[in-house]
């Protein structure tokens, strides 16, 4: 069976992230949840010598590289409302489920904002992750 | 009489704004990725989350615990966050359905539930075994989808 690139892209983020759940896990065991994402940050920033891009950054338009800088700005205030939401009484078997709905927003919106559509079979594998997802994060 | 308390609760905003957030996230990647490669969305990714980390920094008056086992562990998080999020942003670029994409990406915490049961010798849940029922028919759907 050939599988295309997406999917192996995919697999690399689904085993990062996993390890990166089980990391998370233990930094909160000795430090606060807030201090984690900071030292996040750190590491996000060790990689920057093996990414920088030089001068070709300067050729992508303005609206993409304001997507790109947005992205990141989104992914760290979604982590720090998920701790605010912890920190103000959110139980985490409740708050962990309710955060791990995020790819709804992006099957509701993707049809609008991007004009793509989902075949029948890929809205059931969507369905099937979602559920995943919320029971998992219990 | 349904009850309206948990609109009264700070937690359920918050939750909601994590929600939004991170679709909002999801979609910039798609949008960034159809014309920066990878590397250079994770380069400068990493700028737009500086700001959230400053703030954090200010907030608790450059206070951090000086746990060098929890920094290890949140250092390696943020390097291997980094990595993931590389394949996230590739995955964007490569004319993948974004609705997809986001989904088969956001099942990383079953790789998480298994590790937690054979490194932390955690417990399953039934309900985390059903999980990884639905799991990994959204993996063998979208193999066959593709």
């Amino acid at each position: 069976m050939h599988l295309p690139p997406w999917f192996w892209y995919a697999a690399v983020v689904l085993i990062t992230w996993g390890v990166v759940g089980i990391l998370q896990k233990l930094s909160t065991n000795y430090i606060s949840a807030e201090s984690s994402l900071i030292w996040l940050v750190v590491g996000f920033f060790l990689l920057q010598p093996l990414l920088y891009p030089g001068r070709a950054v300067f050729a992508y338009s303005a609206r993409s590289l304001t997507w790109a800088v947005l992205s990141g700005v989104f992914n760290a205030l979604g982590a720090w409302a998920l701790f605010a939401a912890m920190k103000s009484g959110g139980k985490a078997s409740i708050v962990g489920p309710f955060t791990a709905l995020y790819p709804l927003v992006v099957v509701l919106i993707a049809p609008i904002l991007l004009h793509e559509s989902i075949t029948l079979l890929q809205g059931a594998g969507v369905a099937c992750a979602l559920v995943a997802v919320v029971l998992l994060s219990t | 009489m349904p009850s309206f308390a948990i609109f009264k609760a700070k937690w359920f905003w918050y939750s909601t704004l994590c929600v939004l957030s991170w679709g909002a996230w999801a979609l910039l990647s798609k949008l960034g990725s159809n014309e920066i490669p990878a590397e250079t969305m994770q380069f400068i990714f990493t700028f737009g989350a500086l700001p959230v980390a400053v703030v954090l920094l200010v907030a608790r008056r450059f206070k951090l615990e000086k746990s060098p086992k929890g920094i290890s562990y949140a250092v390696a998080n943020g390097v291997l966050s980094g990595i993931g999020g590389l394949a996230f942003f590739a995955a964007f670029r490569s004319n993948a359905n974004t609705a997809v994409v986001a989904s088969a990406t956001s099942l990383y915490p079953m790789i998480t539930v298994v590790l937690a049961v054979t490194i932390l010798r955690e417990r399953l849940t039934w309900v985390q075994v059903v999980g990884l029922g639905f799991a990994a028919a959204a993996i063998v759907i979208f193999s066959f989808s593709v």
